[in-house]
C-alpha cells in the first residue's frame, strides 16, 4: 500500500486559469481547503502538508514586482490558524504546517503545536524548515540568515527542546480526581531546565501532553545536514527527486541514516512529489500533458523565477543562451545541486524550457497512473507520493475520485483508516 | 431615564471548565478539543455580545508553596491552551461576534505576530482582536530563554515600538493592492506594497508583510494595563481598554482618565471604549441570588487556596507563607503586576488573608439579583460612569453560567434597550464603535 499526501501552501492556488473558479478571492478563506481535505480524506490520504515562508520574494529581477503580479509565493498566509478548522471538518486525515526553527521561539511552537494536536485529536504535525532566504531573516530583525550548517545545528537543539517540552507532562498527569479535588498531579509535570548553545527554557509547558505525545514531524531538507536531521527526528520526509533510480537511492540513504541514528527505517515514510496528469483515455492524458509542457516551455519568466526562488540568485541577469551559471548558495544547496545536475550540457534557456520539476512522469487514465505508481514503488521500496498541483476543485476531484478510486481497486490505497492519529496512520503499513 | 446602549464582552481563558460543582457535564475532560468553546461562542453570538476575549499566559506557576502542585491540583491557571489556535475554529462557527486573543509583546517576534493576526483577520472576515500584554511573570520569561522580564516601564517602551512595527507591517500593503486583473495577468499591484525598513531601539524588520492587508486594516487592539505607563500606552493604540477599578466612582475616574489621555494623543475618545470586568450572580429571586453568593463565600472561606494560588501566580508572591488569619505583611514586593499589588493592598485595607479571599472579586462592582435587578444595576452604573460597557468574567466557568447570562441577563438588558439585538456591521471594530 502507498502513503499519500498533498503538498500546498496557504496562498493563491489558481486564479486566472480555466478551472480556477473563484480561486483569486477565496484562497485566503477556509472553504477551499475544507473541501479539499474532505475529498482527500475520502480517498484515504495520510495528510495535507502546508509549506510556508515569511518573506516577499524579490530575487528574480531584483524586486518583488513579478512575484506580486503573478501571485507567486505571495501573498501567503500563516498555515497554523487554518489547521484547527480543517480538523473540525474531518475525522482521519492529518495535517502538517511548516514552522521555521530559525525564527519560531521553541516554547511558542511547542505550545501551539500541542494545542492544535488537541484540537485535531492527534492529527497534527510540524514540518520543520530552517528557512532559506535572507529576506526572512531580515523580517525577523537579522541582517542575514545564519550559516547553512549552523541553521541545522540550531534546528537540532530546537527540536530537542520542543520534544522535552512536550514530554514535560506525563501521559497520566491529568487525573480529574473529584474526591481529592485533584485536576492534575503536580508530581507528573516537570520543568525541563534546558540550557543549550542557542536556546534556553525552563518549562514545563503550560498545557497538557499532546494526544500523540509528540505531534508528528516532517522534513524536506535534502543537504547532508538536512538528511541527517530528518533521519534522526521525523516521521515523514517529503522529497523532490528526479527519476526512479534517484528515488530509490534517496529512500535507501534515509534508511541508512536512520539505522545509524538507531531508528527502524520503517518509522519514517518518504513521500515523493508528483503531479499526475489524468485523462479519460491515455491518449487524452498525453495530449493534456503535452499542452502542459508547451505552456511550461513558454513560461520562461516563471521558470526563471522558480530558480531564483529556490536559490536566492537573480536569474534575470544571466544569458539565456549560455550554459547554466556556475554559482554557490547559502540557501537551498540540495536544490541547486539538482538543477546543476539536470542542466549539465544545456543552456539556461534549454534548461528552463524543459520540464524538470517532477520526480517521475505520471500520465494516463487513473488506472494507468495507478499502475505506474505501483511499479515505481516496487522499485523504490517505499513509501508513497505527495501530490502537488493546482488546488482547484476539479483537480482535487480527479485525484481523489479518479486516481484515488483506481488505487483503492488495486489495493494500493487504504479503504478507511485503521488508526486515529496522524502517526498511527503513517505507521499503519 | 436610562443609560445609553452599552457593550458586552466575555472575558475568559482557554482552560478546563469547572469540574467539581455538580454542573460540569463532561467538559473538563474534553475542553482541549475546543467543542465547549464552539458552543460557548455560538451562545454569546446569539446573545449579541460584541466579543469574546481570551486572556493568556505562558507558565505553570510554582510560586504558591514553592511548587506547581497546588496550581495543577486545582486546574484553572494551568493547563491553558493557546487561544491563537482556538480562534479560527470559533470564527468559523460564527458570523459577527469579535474574537480577541492575548499575545505578549515580550515573547512574540513582531513579524510572526503581525502575520498570524493578519491571517486570522482574513479567515474571520475582519473579526479579530489582539489583546496586547507585556506579560508580568518572570517564570514565563524563563520559558522563552530569558532570565527575567525587562523592568516594568521598559516593557511598555518595547511594547510601544512593537505595536508601531506591527502596524507598519499591516500598512505595508495598501487596501487596493489586490487588483486581480485577469487580462493583464496582474494579481497584486506591486507599487502598492512596500518594504518598511523598520529600525528601532529594540526591533528591526525589513518587510513588507507577505500577506494582504487585514480586512480591518488594523485588527482591534485591546489592552488592560492599569499603571500610568500602561494607561499611556493604551491611550495611543487601544480600541478598547479592559479595566478593573473597584467601585463606581473609581470606574468613572478610570474612564475619564483614559478619555483624557486619548484626547491628549490627538485621538477621538469615543473611539476607545473602556469596559469593566464583572461577574454577576443571578438568582430566581433576589433572596436566591443572595443565598448563592453566601454559599460561594462560605466555600472560599473553607478553601481559600484557589484564590491564593491565583494571587501567587499573578503577583509572584508565595501566599502560602502567610498566616491566613492575618493581613498581608507590609514588606512584600513584586516586579510583576505592580498596579495589581498596589490595588490589592489598598483594597484589602487590613482584611485578613482569609477574609480577603472571601471578599475578593475579579470585578469592578458587585452585581447580584434577578436578571432584571442586575440589568437595572448595570443601567445605573453606566449612567454614572458614562459608558462603555462590561466584560463578563466567567465565574463559574461552565455552560450553566453562560446560559444564565446569555438567556437570562441579556434579554433583560435588551428589554431595557441597553443592549443590541443584532449586529450592524461585519467587522469587529465597526460593531464596537457602532455606539
Ligand atoms: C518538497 C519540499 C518542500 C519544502 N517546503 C519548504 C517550506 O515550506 N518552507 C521552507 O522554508 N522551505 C521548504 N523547503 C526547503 C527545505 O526545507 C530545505 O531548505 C531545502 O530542501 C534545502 O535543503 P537543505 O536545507 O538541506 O539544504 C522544501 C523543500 C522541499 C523539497
Ligand atoms: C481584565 C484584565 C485582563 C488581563 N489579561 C491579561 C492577560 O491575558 N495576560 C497577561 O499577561 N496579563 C493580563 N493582564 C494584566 C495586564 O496586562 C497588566 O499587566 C496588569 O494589569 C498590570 O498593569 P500594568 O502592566 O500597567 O502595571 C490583565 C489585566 C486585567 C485587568
Amino acid at each position: 500500500m502507498l502513503h499519500l499526501g498533498w503538498f500546498l501552501s496557504f496562498q493563491v492556488q489558481s486564479w486566472n486559469q480555466m478551472w480556477s473558479g473563484e480561486g483569486g478571492r477565496e484562497w485566503n478563506k477556509p472553504q477551499l481547503y475544507i473541501d479539499a481535505a474532505r475529498s482527500l480524506e475520502r480517498a484515504g490520504f495520510d495528510y495535507m502538508m502546508f509549506e510556508d515562508g515569511s518573506f516577499v520574494p524579490d530575487s528574480y529581477g531584483g524586486n518583488h514586482d513579478w512575484w506580486l503580479k503573478a501571485a507567486r509565493s505571495v501573498p501567503k498566509q500563516d498555515p497554523l490558524p487554518l489547521i484547527p478548522i480543517l480538523g473540525e471538518h474531518t475525522k482521519n486525515i492529518g495535517f502538517f504546517a511548516t514552522v521555521t526553527t530559525s525564527f519560531h521561539p521553541p516554547f511558542m511552537a511547542a505550545r501551539s503545536a500541542a494545542t492544535i494536536d488537541h484540537l485535531t485529536d492527534g492529527r497534527f504535525g510540524l514540518n520543520l524548515v530552517t528557512s532559506h532566504n535572507h529576506r526572512t531573516a531580515q523580517n525577523f530583525g537579522h541582517d542575514a540568515l545564519f550559516d547553512h550548517d549552523e541553521r541545522y545545528r540550531m534546528a537540532d537543539e530546537w527540536i530537542d527542546l520542543v520534544r522535552k517540552l512536550w514530554d514535560s507532562w506525563d501521559a497520566d498527569a491529568v487525573v480529574l480526581d473529584e474526591e481529592r479535588g485533584m485536576f492534575a498531579d503536580g508530581s507528573k509535570v516537570h520543568p525541563v531546565d534546558f540550557e543549550g548553545e542557542f536556546y534556553r527554557s525552563r518549562g514545563p509547558l503550560n498545557t497538557t501532553r499532546p494526544p500523540q505525545g509528540r505531534p508528528a514531524l516532517c522534513q524536506a531538507g535534502g543537504s547532508n545536514a538536512g538528511r541527517a536531521f530528518g533521519a534522526k527526528n521525523v516521521d515523514t520526509i517529503i522529497a523532490q527527486v528526479n527519476g526512479v533510480e534517484d528515488m530509490k537511492a534517496y529512500r535507501d540513504e534515509v534508511s541508512e541514516h536512520m539505522i545509524a541514528a538507531g531508528r527502524d527505517p520503517k518509522e519514517c515514510k518518504v513521500l515523493f512529489i508528483v503531479t499526475p496528469v489524468l485523462g479519460e483515455t491515455d491518449a487524452e492524458a498525453q495530449d493534456r500533458a503535452e499542452r502542459g509542457r508547451l505552456a511550461m516551455a513558454g513560461a520562461v519568466e516563471s521558470n526563471l523565477a522558480s530558480l531564483s526562488y529556490a536559490t536566492g540568485e537573480d536569474f534575470a541577469k544571466y544569458d539565456l543562451d549560455a550554459p547554466f551559471p556556475d554559482i554557490e548558495t547559502n540557501a537551498t544547496q540540495s536544490s541547486l545541486a539538482l538543477f546543476k545536475k539536470l542542466a549539465a550540457g544545456k543552456t539556461l534557456r534549454e534548461f528552463v524550457t524543459s520540464d524538470t520539476r517532477k520526480s517521475v512522469d505520471l500520465v494516463g487514465t487513473p488506472d494507468t497512473v495507478a499502475g505506474q505508481m505501483d511499479e515505481i514503488m516496487q522499485e523504490v521500496g517505499g513509501d508513497g507520493f505527495l501530490i502537488s498541483g493546482s488546488l482547484h476543485r476539479r483537480y482535487v476531484s480527479e485525484i481523489a475520485d479518479g486516481l484515488g478510486a483506481a488505487l483503492r481497486r488495486r489495493g494500493l490505497a487504504r479503504d478507511g483508516y485503521a488508526g486515529s492519529t496522524l502517526r498511527e496512520n503513517l505507521l499503519e503499513f | 431615564m436610562s443609560a445609553d446602549m452599552f457593550h458586552l464582552g466575555w472575558f475568559g481563558s482557554f482552560i478546563p471548565t469547572t469540574w467539581t460543582t455538580g454542573w460540569d457535564g463532561t467538559d473538563a475532560a474534553r475542553w482541549m478539543d475546543g467543542k465547549f468553546y464552539v458552543d460557548k461562542v455560538r451562545t454569546l453570538e446569539r446573545a449579541c455580545f460584541d466579543f469574546i476575549l481570551f486572556e493568556d499566559s505562558s507558565m505553570v506557576s510554582d510560586v504558591y508553596g514553592g511548587s506547581s502542585e497546588a496550581t495543577l491540583k486545582r486546574g484553572g491557571w494551568a493547563p491553558k491552551g493557546d487561544p491563537v489556535a482556538l480562534a479560527p475554529i470559533l470564527a468559523r462557527a460564527t458570523e459577527r461576534i469579535g474574537i480577541s486573543v492575548t499575545m505578549s509583546t515580550s515573547f512574540y517576534p513582531p513579524w510572526m505576530l503581525a502575520r498570524s493576526v493578519a491571517t486570522l483577520d482574513h479567515m474571520s472576515r475582519g473579526r479579530i482582536g489582539w489583546n496586547i500584554v507585556t506579560s508580568s511573570e518572570d517564570l514565563a520569561a524563563k520559558n522563552f530563554g530569558m532570565d527575567a522580564l525587562p523592568p516594568h516601564d521598559e516593557r511598555y517602551a518595547r511594547a510601544d515600538e512593537f505595536v508601531d512595527l506591527v502596524t507598519q507591517l499591516w500598512d505595508s500593503w495598501d487596501a487596493d493592492a489586490l487588483v486581480m486583473d485577469r487580462e493583464r495577468g496582474v494579481y497584486v499591484d506591486h507599487t502598492k506594497v512596500r518594504p518598511i525598513d523598520f529600525v528601532g531601539k529594540y526591533y528591526k524588520s525589513r518587510g513588507p508583510l507577505n500577506t494582504l492587508r487585514p480586512p480591518q486594516g488594523r485588527p482591534v487592539l485591546t489592552q488592560a494595563g492599569g499603571s500610568p505607563a500602561g494607561r499611556q500606552f493604551a491611550s495611543r493604540y487601544a480600541d478598547m481598554v479592559m479595566a478593573l477599578p473597584k467601585g463606581v466612582p473609581a470606574m468613572k475616574e478610570y474612564r475619564d482618565d483614559i478619555r483624557m489621555r486619548v484626547a491628549a494623543e490627538g485621538r477621538d475618545p469615543d473611539r476607545t471604549k473602556v469596559m469593566f470586568v464583572v461577574s454577576p450572580i443571578l438568582g430566581e429571586t433576589h433572596q436566591h441570588a443572595l443565598d448563592r453568593k453566601a454559599a460561594k463565600d462560605e466555600a472560599v472561606r473553607q478553601h481559600p487556596e484557589g484564590q491564593l494560588i491565583g494571587w501567587s501566580g499573578s503577583m509572584e508572591i508565595d501566599f502560602s507563607r502567610f498566616d491566613l488569619d492575618k493581613p498581608l505583611p507590609d514588606d512584600v514586593q513584586t516586579n510583576g503586576h505592580q498596579s495589581t499589588l498596589a490595588n490589592f493592598r489598598k483594597w484589602a485595607n487590613g482584611r485578613t488573608l482569609r477574609e480577603a479571599c472571601v471578599a475578593y472579586r475579579t470585578e469592578s462592582m458587585e452585581l447580584i439579583g434577578t436578571p432584571d435587578e442586575v440589568a437595572a444595576q448595570m443601567d445605573e452604573a453606566m449612567q454614572e460612569v458614562g459608558g462603555d460597557g462590561f466584560l463578563i468574567w466567567n465565574q463559574p466557568h461552565n455552560r450553566r453560567y453562560i446560559g444564565e447570562i446569555a438567556d437570562g441577563l441579556v434579554p433583560a438588558l435588551q428589554k431595557r434597550g441597553l443592549m443590541r439585538t443584532g449586529y450592524g456591521h461585519e467587522h469587529f471594530r465597526d460593531n464596537l464603535l457602532e455606539f
